[in-house]
This record gives C-alpha cells, structure tokens and sequence, in this order.
C-alpha cells in the first residue's frame, strides 16, 4: 500500500513540525525566562537609548548603531546564551527524561532549540530598537519606521549565525566550555585584519547567504551527533550528515567568495572597480567617473548628471558626525533646486543596506549611492573604497563640489563642513 | 503486551560487567525489580528505555527491539529515572506540556486532558501553576512520575520512585501503580522491599549483574513457609541469637525484642512460627548468594 504509506509519513512530519513549533515556544519561554535576557535587554536598551539621544541622532542613524550593537555585541553574548542551551539538559540533569521520548534525540528538538534561543536574541534586538524610536518620539525626532524595520531584519542572519555557533558546537563537542571557546574564537576572527577575518565577517546584509547556509549545515551536524536515532535510522541519519557537508561546503564556499571579493589589492577585484579606483581627481580636469549602486540597488553613474553643479559627499554611518552631511545635502539640494545642484552621498560602509534607510530619510532629493567596492568597513575605510581612493578621501564626511563640467570647484574637508553652505553658495555663483 | 530479554549483557569500559548474560520475560502488570545498589536494575532499566546500548544479547518491547528499533520503542514507553531534574523557570503545568510535546501530542486540547490527568494521578493538581525550581524533592518526584504518564505509556519504567516521599505519598503510589497496570507493563525497581510487596505480580531479584530470582512473590515466599519463626528476647541476647540464627530482622516491641529468623528447626524456648514476609525472602535469598560467593572465593 504505497499511497497509505506516504500517507501515513505526512501525517507523520505534520505531527512532527507542530511538536516543533509547539517546543520552539516553550523553548522561547525558557530562555525569556533567564536573568540573562533580562539583563541582556534592559543594558541593550539603555544602550540604544543613549545612542538615540546623542545629537543630530535621526532614526535611520539610532537604528544603524542599535544594529551595530546587535551584530557585535549581543551577537557574542549569543554565543553564550546559545551555548547554555545546548547543555541545559547536562545542567538540569534533565537529559534521561528528554532523551527517552520520541523527540528527545531527534533533529527537531534541535531545531526547536536554536529557534527558542535566537528568536529570543530577535526579541532582544526588537527592545533595542523599539527602546531608540520612543526615546526619538520623545525627543521630537521624526519618525520612521523603514529605518527600524531595516536594521530588525539585518539583525537576523547574524544573529542566527551566532547562536548557531554557540549552540551546535556545545552539542557537538557535549561541553559547554569548549562549545563556547570554539564560537567566540570564530566571532574574533574578524578583530585580525587578514583575508579570513573578511570571510568570518558575515555581518553585512550582501553576505547572508555565507551565515545562512552554515547556520542550517551546522544545525543538521548538529542533529546527526546529538541525535544518536532520529526515526531510529542509520540511513536517514546518513542522509542529513550529506545534506549538512554540502551545505557547510556551499556556506564555506560563499565565505570564501566573501574573502576573495574582498581582497586588500584593488587589482585583484572587478576590473571595473580597479578602473575607477585608477583615476584620480586632478585641478581643471573632469573628476573621476563612477557608478555605483543606490539605496535600490539601480546603477547610479556620475555622468547621469552632466551640465549640473553637483555637491558629492563621502560620509560613513559608522561615524555620527559624517551622517550629519546627509542632512545638509538635504538642505542644499532644496535651497539650490532652481539653480539644478545635483546631490549625491557616498555611502562608505561594508554593508550595502546601511545607506538604505538613510536615503528613504533624505527623501528624493539627494541620491545616496554605496561603494560597492568596499568590502571591510571599520578602521580607514575611505583607503579601502575605490571611489575613496580615486577622490583620495582621507576622512569622512569631504564634499567635493563640482563645477557643470565636474572640474573641481571645490573640496569641503571635515573641519570646514559648516562652511558647506557658503562653499555651494559660490558654486551656483559661478555658473 | 510484554518484555522479552535473552542473554543480554552489558559490559562498561573498563570492564566492569554491568549484567551477565540476563534471560527474562517481563508479562504485563506490575513487575518488581529488587536487588542492592549495583545489582544491575538501572542498567537494565536504561536499556530497556533505550539509553544505554547492550553490549551483547536482545531485549524486545512489544516485539520491537530497543536497540534497533528505539522510535517505536520510545512511542510506547514512560521512563522514570533514579536521578534527574527539570527546568526550574517552567511551571508545572509547561512543564508537562514540554514533555507532551516530545511525545508529538500535538492536540492542544488532548495535551491539556492528559496534563491534568497526569497532575491529578500524582496529587499535582494545585502546584499545576508553579514554578519547578521551588519544588521540594518529594514535589519532583512525583512530577516526574507524571511526565511519564503523558504519552498513556504501553511500558512503564520507574527507577526508585518512592525514594524522597512521605509514606502517605508512598501509599498514594502503591495504589497508582495497581491502578494502573492492566494489560500494561509496569516496571518498578526499588530496594525497598515493601513497595512491591503489595502490588507486584512478579518481580526479578538481580543481584551484581545476575539473576536470583523471578516469579510471583508467592514463589518467593513459599520455600520459607515453616522455616521462618520469631523469636522474644531481651536487649542483652541479641548478639548470641545473631550468631546462632539467620536472621532477618530485628524489632522493638512492648515487651522487649523480636527477632525474625529463616531456620529449618527452632531450639529457642520462645521461638514460635511465622509467615515469611518479602522482607525475610530477600534478604535471605541475598544472604545465600553472599555466602555461596565467599564459598566460591575459599
């Protein structure tokens, strides 16, 4: 009887998925439950809190920063709190009784227990974020719910990651010391500044597939190991050990993409971009030309705005005084509309989606675009950036205002950016 | 529904032999398990609940093999071991829906009819909102008796599931346990004899690895009948009775001491016959193996 036999195996794994969601919640409990969470989100909080508070903080920047908090620092004590799951049941001496019932070696169990843990860091990273947009309500600041939603989503794959690491290798190794060893060694990885750290960086959005597959290759290891009898087969057992090799294989492979792509020497990279970053900005000479990718990922190119004064800005999120220039850009390309400035901003950050929420908040009238040659965003980014080479950006923000025939009119350094308005005010003059 | 166990053996690294060889048919009811502590009963209560692999040799529950065929095996079984713990920040009541849940009883409505049945079989019922970190050991106890309910177990394994209660909860278990054993198999290892001197309709004694005994208590009991005599003494008598008798319990009663004794023929002037209790037949039966093995070792 084929059909009643797959019949009966889908009633099986429906019965199963919701065992799944059913243990996910309770598994969500248990850790929402800790003194760890708690403290976890209200010092997160309080951190969020601050960084919407600081001046000139618009909600595309408190979200970025709650973000960056997230991925490093919450992302680490995932690691922890990942791990404590995984040995609960050591802990608990609860391991017999678990391990006795149907579920209780099977890989969703496992599942329902990296899902507890992670969606409570998701929990975490929703406090913090939600705790930064009523401190700027309060503040008076606008609001803008694109800039949350965005940094929430981002938070999601590296934190998924992150808890995996924790998690899988505390069951793998059955120790919760070595577990967390292991994980928290991979996540400092990216503190050395070498080809590896880039491919153990898988914090910027552009690379989640990197976390995503590892995160589900390590889950099913995982299973195998922990679960010595899932459905009492060797064969299926067999079959989840393949399906997590190729999909560690497939996560290590996109890692390795990451490190390549991210090569320090500028020739090894796309020849466009080793093009670009050839040129350089020379007095009665037409600035180098670029194209590089807006907020929607639409290829932006500097000759889409021949004949225009253009005032071009190099800012990074990472730095709060350098986002301030989106909004003086803002401010410009109203108060010169007629007179048709051009406003463009360089976004200098690792990941691609950071200038995202930034230009839903500058509006239409200044075009953010992101380097995307740029694949390492701390320390001297501006040195990694092709665009930032060609214009030989050493700090951020440096606005360079470019006559109708995108010579250099202009070059508007950080110490000077108040100047900015007078700086344009001579532009559009001279035209 | 029964156990069938043949020639399973379990040796732990290092070579100490856990059990020797063990030949068993567990019926179903309530079946006894009596031995000393490292007599073998968690061994092989571990294997039979599927978390330790024999080293040799079958063991069958409901014609499925633990080792091979542990899902099946899982599906029908309720385990309670000797030791272990629950999450403390869960309350009771999630507590049992955690394990109904690894049980894949997905019905939420069916889950909470068993909870409640569980928590009210195990006198839970009012504690079902508290958390199980402020549970006292005899509370733990019997949740985990209840846990072990949920799944309405075809096989039930309790490993000393009376340790930690107050006698009045003892008694609620002994009467549990007849309750529940029916076309069931009921598996309760214990070294207190009178756990299952009420209930048990069979039971096994191990004793290092090996099998003593197994059969109805009457079986036990039976070769002891006009053997087994008391004897009132005086407090200052007891070590001269002690070196002369094979005795197996001492009690203070109103008038002084008694002492019960297993001897073919009683010369003690106030020695009277008695009936042999389980009590009597266990330690005699550990008494003789002890002896037979230090025969052995002469």
């Amino acid at each position: 009887m084929p059909g009643l036999s797959s019949g009966r195996e889908r009633a099986f794994s429906a019965t199963q998925a919701l065992a799944t969601m059913g243990l996910t919640w309770r598994e969500y409990q248990l850790n929402c439950r800790t003194p760890a969470f708690w403290a976890l989100a209200a010092g997160g909080a309080g951190l969020a809190v601050w960084r919407a508070s600081m001046t000139g903080a618009t909600a595309a920047l408190a979200a970025y920063h709650v973000w960056r908090f997230v991925v490093t620092g919450v992302a680490v004590l995932a690691v922890l709190i990942g791990s404590a799951s995984a040995g609960r049941d050591k802990r608990d001496a609860s391991s017999e009784l678990v391990l006795a019932k149907p579920l209780g070696s099977s890989a969703h169990l496992v599942t329902a227990r990296f899902l507890g843990v992670w969606l409570s860091l998701v929990t975490i990273s929703g406090i913090m974020l939600g705790a930064a947009a009523i401190r700027q309500v309060i503040g008076g600041t606008p609001w803008h719910l694109g800039a949350y939603a965005n940094a929430f989503v981002r938070c999601l794959a590296p934190l998924a990651l992150a808890t995996c690491l924790g998690f899988s290798l505390t069951a793998i190794f059955a120790n919760s010391l070595a577990g967390a060893v292991g994980a928290l060694y991979w996540l400092a990885i990216p503190l050395v500044n070498a080809h590896v750290p880039r491919a153990a960086d898988m914090t910027p959005t552009q690379h989640w597939p990197a976390p995503a597959l590892l995160t589900a290759g390590l889950l099913m290891l995982t299973a195998v190991v922990y679960g010595r009898a899932i459905k009492g087969s060797a064969q299926s057992r067999a079959r989840l050990g393949w399906a997590a090799a190729v999909l560690i294989a497939a996560g290590l492979g996109a890692a390795f993409d990451i490190a390549y792509r991210g090569e320090d020497t500028l020739s090894a990279r796309d020849p466009v971009l080793s093009a670009i970053a050839a040129q350089r900005l020379l007095p009665e000479q037409r600035a180098p030309g670029f194209w590089a990718l807006d907020g929607r990922h639409r290829i932006v190119g500097l000759g889409d705005f021949d004949g225009r004064p253009i005032a071009l800005a190099f800012w990074g999120p990472g730095d709060p005084e350098s986002a301030r220039v989106v909004a003086l850009l803002q401010q410009a390309a109203l108060k010169y509309k007629n007179q048709g400035l051009a406003s463009i901003a360089v976004c200098l950050d690792s990941d691609s989606a950071a200038a995202g929420p930034f230009a839903a908040e500058a509006g239409p009238d200044v075009t953010m675009v992101w380097d995307r040659g740029i694949h390492y965003g701390d320390g001297d980014r501006w040195s990694n950036s092709p665009l930032g080479l060609a214009y030989d950006v050493r700090a951020v923000p440096t606005v360079f205002l470019l006559d109708e025939h995108r010579r250099l009119f202009s070059r508007v350094e950080p110490h000077a950016i108040m100047m900015l308005d007078s700086e344009l005010a001579k532009l559009v003059a001279a035209r | 529904m029964q156990i069938e166990i043949r020639d399973l053996r379990k040796v732990y690294p290092g070579g100490v032999v856990g059990l020797h060889g063990l030949n068993l048919t567990i019926p179903s009811g309530l079946y006894g398990l009596l031995g000393p502590n490292g007599s073998g009963k968690t061994t092989l209560m571990r294997i039979l609940a599927t978390l330790l692999e024999p080293t040799s040799g079958e063991a069958r529950v409901g014609g499925f093999d633990v080792h091979k065929d542990k899902s099946a095996v899982r599906r029908m079984l309720g385990y309670m071991p000797q030791e272990f713990g629950f999450y403390p920040n869960l309350t009771a009541y999630e507590t049992l829906d955690y394990f109904a849940l690894l049980c894949q009883v997905t019905d939420k409505a069916d889950r909470e009819r068993r909870i409640e049945v569980a928590l009210a079989q195990v006198n839970l019922a009012q504690l079902a909102g508290r958390k199980v970190g402020t549970f006292s050991g005899g509370m733990k106890q019997r949740l985990g008796i209840a846990q072990a309910l949920l799944n309405d177990p075809k096989v039930l394994i309790v490993d000393e599931p009376t340790s930690g209660l107050d006698p009045e909860e003892r008694i609620r278990l002994r009467n549990l346990w007849a309750e529940l054993a029916g076309d069931r198999v009921i598996i309760l290892s214990t070294h207190i004899v009178a756990d299952l001197a009420a209930s048990a309709e069979q039971l096994a004694i191990l004793h290092k690895g090996k099998l003593l005994f197994a059969g109805r208590p009457a079986e036990l009991l039976s070769p002891l009948r006009g053997q087994t005599w008391i004897i009132d003494i005086d407090e200052e008598e007891l070590s001269t009775v002690r070196n002369e008798y094979f005795v197996t319990g001492v009690f203070r009663s109103a008038i002084g001491m008694q002492v019960r004794v297993i001897e073919e023929k009683m010369s003690h002037p106030k020695g009277y016959l008695a009936e042999p209790t389980m009590d009597d037949a266990y330690v005699h039966i550990m008494r003789r193996e002890a002896g037979a093995a230090a025969n052995d070792l002469n």
